[in-house]
C-alpha cells in the first residue's frame, strides 16, 4: 500500500467517521434566551445530542456535531400553550368538528383518544412557535374535565407527553350563584377523597351528599379525588377579585394546590395570591370589562402580578391562534413586565406548574425544544424561522403557506 | 373565544330616510372645542399619503392641519411639543367596530346590533343602536382609534344602516357623528345568514337562497325607484293632486344605495361569494366600497383592484367558522399589491381588543409580506388604517392622512407603531387632545366607568 492509497483510505474513514458520528447539532452564534436564571447570552452556542441540550456557551466546539450558522438570529424555548383545545377543535362552530365537550363525563373527561395529530390547527401553531399545548376540554359545566399536555410533533404516536394532569373548574357564568358552585365544588372534592375505585363501583354512595340532579360517575370521583390526594391542580377560571380571594380560601380550607385562570382582577389581589403561592393562568391582551366580574381588567395586571411575587403565566383566548400568546406578552412587556420574565410566562412557568419534565427552558439535560427567531419572540413584526422538536428539525409548512405560494404570483 | 359572539351575530340595523333628499333626522350636531394652535416637532412622520417625514413638524390651528412638513415656521402663541424620537401618524380608522352596538359588559340588554327577525332589515340604522357611553370607546381612542364605523352584525343578508362616528365622549350619538360622512349600507354573504334563518326552516337556507334574497330586495328597490320617479317628473299641478308616494324605511336605504349615495360595505369571506357580489353590483348598477372579512381576498384580488373594491381584512384571524379557514397571512400585502399596486386593503379589528391596537395588526400583516417577497414600506402599510378606510367610507376628504386642510386627527407614537412594544402618547381628534399619557384623567371616562373601582386611575 503506498501512501498515497494510505492517505486516501485514513481520509475515507475519517469521512466516513465523521458522517457516523455526526448525531450532534450545533446551533451557533446566536442570541439565546434560555428562560432560566442565565437570561439570554448574546452570540452564543447550543449544542443538541440525543434530543436533549448538552451545553449552551459560547465557542463550543464539537468534531461530531452538524454545524448550523445563526448569526443574527434569536434562540428561544418552544412556547407552550397553556389550555388551548388544539388538537380537539377544527372549526369552532361546526360541533362535530369538536371534541372538546362532553355531557356524558365531567370532571373525568380525559381527552387523550380524541386528540388529533393531524389536526390543520397543529402546523399554524408549530410555525407560530408552539411546540407543546396543554389541551383542555372546554364543556361549561362546573367541570370542564382533564388538561393532558401533547408535543405538536405531528406524530400519530407520540403526541403525547404526559396525560391528565390538571382538572378544570368553571364557577362563574350560567344562572345559579357563584356561591352555590363554590360549595358545590367542595361538597364534590370532599366526597371525592373517601372514594375507592371498587367501592364506588359497587355501591354508588355518592347520590346521598350531593344535591339533587348532581350526579358523577366513579371516573368523575376518581379525577376529582386526584385533586385531593394533591397530585395534579385544579385550574379554576376567576377574574373578579373577591372571588379569586374566595378560591385562595378555599384552596386552603381544601389543602389543594390551585392554578387561578383568567384573574383580570389580580391585581388587586396580588399580595394573597402571592403569600398563598397560586400561579396565575393571564390572556394580557385582554382589557375589556366584558362582565360585571371583569370591570377592574387592566392591562399592566401582569406586571402588578409579578411585582407582588405572582408566578404568571400567559396564554391567549384563541386556539387557531394560539400563539399569539407572544403578542400578548409583548404588550404586557410595554406595560410594565420584565421581558425575561414575560418570556417565562410562555415557557418555563408553564412547565413548571403543570410539571412537564425537562421542557420549557434552554439548560444542559432539557428537552431540546427549539425556536429560531428572525428577530425578538415577542415582537409583532418576528417570525419563526425553524423548529426543533426534540433535536430534530421540523418542516415548517402549514396550508396558508401553501395557499400564499399558490395565489401570490397570480 | 369572545370574538364568537361578534361573528355569529352580526346584523343588525337600521335605516331611515334616504332617498328622500329633504330628511334631515339624526343629523351630526358634532362641535369639536377649541384646539387652539399646536406645532408638534421633531417628529418621525407617517403621513397617511404614502410618504415618511423625519425631523417633520405639523401645525395645527382651529382644528385643522394648517401645515406640514421640516422647518416650518412658529407662529406666536403657538404650543410646541417636541416629539423628537416620537412617531406620528394619522389618527387611526376602524372600518368595521360594533362598539356601542355590542357593548361591554356584554350583556342580552344592550346587545343591539343583529335585528335578526327578518333577513332583509335595511330599515334599521346602527346608529339607534349605539350606546355613547360604551367604556371600549376610550380604550380605543388610547390605541390611537380617531374615527369608527359602527355596522350592524351579519344575520341579515341586508342588516342595515352603519353610522361613522368621531371617537369622542359624547351624550349623544348625534354628538359622535361624523360631519358629512355618508351613511352606508351592511350586507352580508355566507354563512351567517343562512345559519340564522336556515336554522328556523326559514330562507334563506343556503348560498343561493342568500343570492335570489339580495336580488328581491334590489328589484323592490328598483320599482320603488321608479314610483319615486314618477312622481317627481309630474307637473307640480298633477302633483297637487295626488299624495306623494309613502315613505318606506326599508326602500328608501337601498334606493340611497341605487343612487350611488349610500356606501355598501359587504361581510363576505370566500373569493368566489365576492364574485357574485360583484356581479349583482353590475346588475343592479351599484358599487360594492368594501368587502369585509375578507379572508379569502388574496383570491381574487386582482378582480377587487379592477372593480376599485376595498377589503377589510384582519391579520390572522381564522378558523372560528368553516368560510375563515382559507387564511393567509399575506392576505393584505396581496391585496395592496395587486395590479401593480393598485389594490386597496384595510385592516379592520371587529374586536375591543383588536381596536386598541390596529397598529400592531397593520404590522403583522406589513411584515408577512414583506417576508413573502412584497416590499411594503410602514409608510404604506400606514395607509391600511387610515387613508384607505377613510376613502372607503367617503371621509378621505376629510381624514386620513396628514395633509394641509384636513381634520387635525393625529396620534403621537413614543416610537415605531409597527411594534408591540410601542403606544400612544397623546392621540389629537380635530386638533383637540383626548388622550395624553402625562394626564390620567384622559381619556374622559364614560358614564359607565365612573365609582367603580377607581376607573379613572386604575383601569388602563
Amino acid at each position: 500500500m503506498n501512501l498515497n492509497k494510505k492517505v486516501f483510505i485514513g481520509l475515507l474513514s475519517l469521512l466516513i467517521s465523521s458522517f457516523s458520528l455526526a448525531d450532534e447539532l450545533l446551533l451557533k452564534n446566536a442570541k439565546i434566551h434560555t428562560a432560566t436564571d442565565r437570561g439570554t447570552i448574546e452570540k452564543a452556542d447550543i449544542l443538541i445530542r440525543d434530543g436533549k441540550i448538552v451545553r449552551i456557551g459560547k465557542n463550543i466546539v464539537s468534531s461530531r456535531a452538524v454545524e448550523k450558522d445563526l448569526s443574527g438570529k434569536v434562540i428561544s424555548p418552544g412556547l407552550i400553550a397553556p389550555l388551548t383545545q388544539l388538537g380537539i377543535v377544527e372549526i369552532e362552530l361546526i360541533p362535530e368538528t369538536r371534541d372538546d365537550r362532553s355531557d356524558i363525563y365531567s370532571a373525568g373527561l380525559s381527552i387523550d383518544s380524541a386528540f388529533n395529530p393531524s389536526s390543520t390547527l397543529i402546523p399554524y401553531n408549530l410555525t407560530g412557535g408552539i411546540t407543546v399545548s396543554l389541551t383542555s376540554p372546554s364543556s361549561s359545566g362546573l367541570f370542564s374535565g382533564l388538561t393532558s399536555a401533547f408535543s405538536l410533533s405531528g406524530s400519530l404516536e407520540e403526541s403525547l407527553i404526559s396525560s391528565n394532569i390538571a382538572l378544570s373548574a368553571n364557577i362563574g357564568g350560567g344562572e345559579d350563584s357563584m356561591a352555590a358552585k363554590v360549595q358545590l365544588l367542595g361538597d364534590s372534592l370532599t366526597l371525592s377523597a373517601f372514594v375507592e375505585l371498587k367501592e364506588c363501583l359497587e355501591m354508588h354512595h355518592n347520590k346521598s351528599s350531593l344535591p339533587d340532579g348532581v350526579n358523577y360517575s366513579c371516573r368523575d370521583l376518581l379525577a376529582l379525588k386526584k385533586v385531593v390526594d394533591k397530585k395534579i391542580p385544579l385550574v379554576v377560571r376567576a377574574n373578579r377579585a373577591s372571588v379569586i380571594l374566595t378560591l385562595i380560601d378555599f384552596a386552603k380550607t381544601n389543602n389543594i394546590n390551585l392554578i387561578i385562570n383568567g384573574a383580570e382582577e389580580g391585581w388587586r389581589v396580588s399580595k394573597q395570591l402571592a403569600e398563598a403561592e397560586i400561579p396565575v393562568i393571564l390572556q394580557p391582551i385582554d382589557n375589556i370589562p366584558n362582565s360585571f366580574n371583569e370591570l377592574g381588567s387592566r392591562l399592566d395586571n401582569a406586571s402588578l402580578l409579578h411585582k407582588s411575587g405572582v408566578k404568571i403565566l400567559i396564554g391567549s383566548h384563541e386556539t387557531h391562534n394560539a400563539y399569539l400568546s407572544r403578542q400578548g406578552a409583548g404588550i404586557a412587556v410595554s406595560y410594565g413586565l420584565p421581558w425575561e420574565e414575560a418570556l417565562k410566562g410562555l415557557t418555563k412557568n408553564i412547565a413548571e406548574v403543570f410539571k412537564l419534565d425537562k421542557r420549557g427552558s434552554i439548560q444542559p439535560g432539557y428537552i431540546a425544544d427549539i425556536v429560531i427567531w428572525s428577530g425578538d419572540p415577542l415582537e409583532v413584526t418576528s417570525f419563526v424561522e425553524q423548529v426543533y422538536l426534540s433535536g430534530e428539525s421540523v418542516p415548517a409548512k402549514n396550508r396558508s403557506m401553501r395557499l400564499k405560494d399558490r395565489y401570490i404570483s397570480q | 373565544m369572545k370574538k364568537l359572539i361578534f361573528i355569529v351575530f352580526i346584523g343588525t340595523f337600521s335605516f331611515l330616510t334616504l332617498s328622500s333628499k329633504e330628511t334631515t333626522a339624526f343629523e351630526s350636531t358634532y362641535q369639536p372645542g377649541n384646539s387652539g394652535d399646536i406645532l408638534i416637532e421633531n417628529a418621525r412622520i407617517l403621513t397617511g399619503t404614502g410618504n415618511e417625514i423625519l425631523g417633520g413638524s405639523i401645525l395645527i390651528s382651529s382644528n385643522k392641519i394648517k401645515a406640514i412638513g421640516k422647518d416650518l415656521n412658529k407662529p406666536v402663541n403657538t404650543q410646541t411639543i417636541d416629539a423628537n424620537g416620537k412617531w406620528v401618524t394619522p389618527g387611526i380608522i376602524d372600518i368595521h367596530s360594533h362598539m356601542g352596538v355590542y357593548p361591554a359588559p356584554g350583556l342580552r340588554s344592550s346587545s343591539d346590533g343583529n335585528e335578526s327577525t327578518s333577513p332583509v332589515t335595511a330599515h334599521v340604522w346602527a346608529e339607534h343602536s349605539v350606546w355613547t357611553q360604551d367604556p371600549q370607546m376610550p380604550l380605543a381612542l388610547k390605541g390611537g382609534i380617531t374615527t369608527f364605523h359602527v355596522l350592524p352584525g351579519s344575520a341579515n343578508l341586508i342588516g342595515g344602516r352603519g353610522v361613522t362616528l368621531k371617537n369622542i365622549w359624547s351624550r349623544t350619538v348625534q354628538g359622535m357623528k361624523f360631519p358629512g360622512a355618508p351613511y352606508t349600507l351592511k350586507m352580508a354573504c355566507g354563512e351567517n345568514p343562512k345559519r340564522v334563518y336556515g336554522g328556523r326552516n326559514s330562507e334563506p337556507s343556503t348560498r343561493m337562497g342568500n343570492v335570489a334574497g339580495y336580488r328581491k330586495a334590489w328589484i323592490r328597490a328598483q320599482g320603488y325607484r321608479n314610483k319615486l320617479a314618477e312622481y317627481e317628473s309630474k307637473s307640480e299641478e298633477a302633483k297637487e293632486l295626488e299624495y306623494a308616494p309613502t315613505r318606506d324605511l326599508e326602500l328608501e336605504t337601498l334606493v340611497g344605495v341605487l343612487d350611488g349615495e349610500i356606501l355598501i360595505q359587504n361581510h363576505c369571506y370566500r373569493g368566489e361569494e365576492m364574485a357574485v357580489m360583484l356581479d349583482i353590483a353590475k346588475e343592479f348598477n351599484y358599487k360594492v366600497t368594501t368587502f369585509h372579512h375578507a379572508v379569502e381576498a388574496y383570491k381574487v384580488a386582482d378582480i377587487l383592484a379592477e372593480n376599485g373594491v376595498c377589503a377589510a381584512m384582519w391579520a390572522d384571524w381564522w378558523g372560528f367558522k368553516h368560510e375563515a379557514f382559507d387564511m393567509v397571512w399575506e392576505n393584505a400585502a396581496i391585496v395592496d399589491q395587486a395590479n401593480g399596486g393598485n389594490g386597496c386593503a384595510i385592516i379592520h379589528s371587529d374586536s375591543s381588543v383588536g381596536i386598541q391596537r390596529l397598529n400592531q395588526e397593520a404590522a403583522k400583516a406589513m411584515a408577512a409580506g414583506n417576508r413573502a417577497g412584497l416590499d411594503i414600506p410602514s409608510s404604506r402599510a400606514i395607509q391600511w388604517i387610515t387613508l384607505n378606510p377613510a376613502k372607503a367610507l367617503g371621509i378621505a376628504g376629510k381624514v386620513g392622512s396628514l395633509e394641509v386642510g384636513k381634520m387635525a386627527d393625529v396620534v403621537i407614537w413614543d416610537g415605531n407603531p409597527f411594534s408591540v412594544y410601542t403606544k400612544t402618547e397623546k392621540v389629537f381628534v380635530d386638533g383637540v387632545l383626548l388622550y395624553d399619557k402625562d394626564n390620567p384623567s384622559t381619556p374622559k371616562a364614560t358614564d359607565f366607568e365612573l365609582g367603580i373601582i377607581n376607573s379613572e386611575g386604575d383601569r388602563l
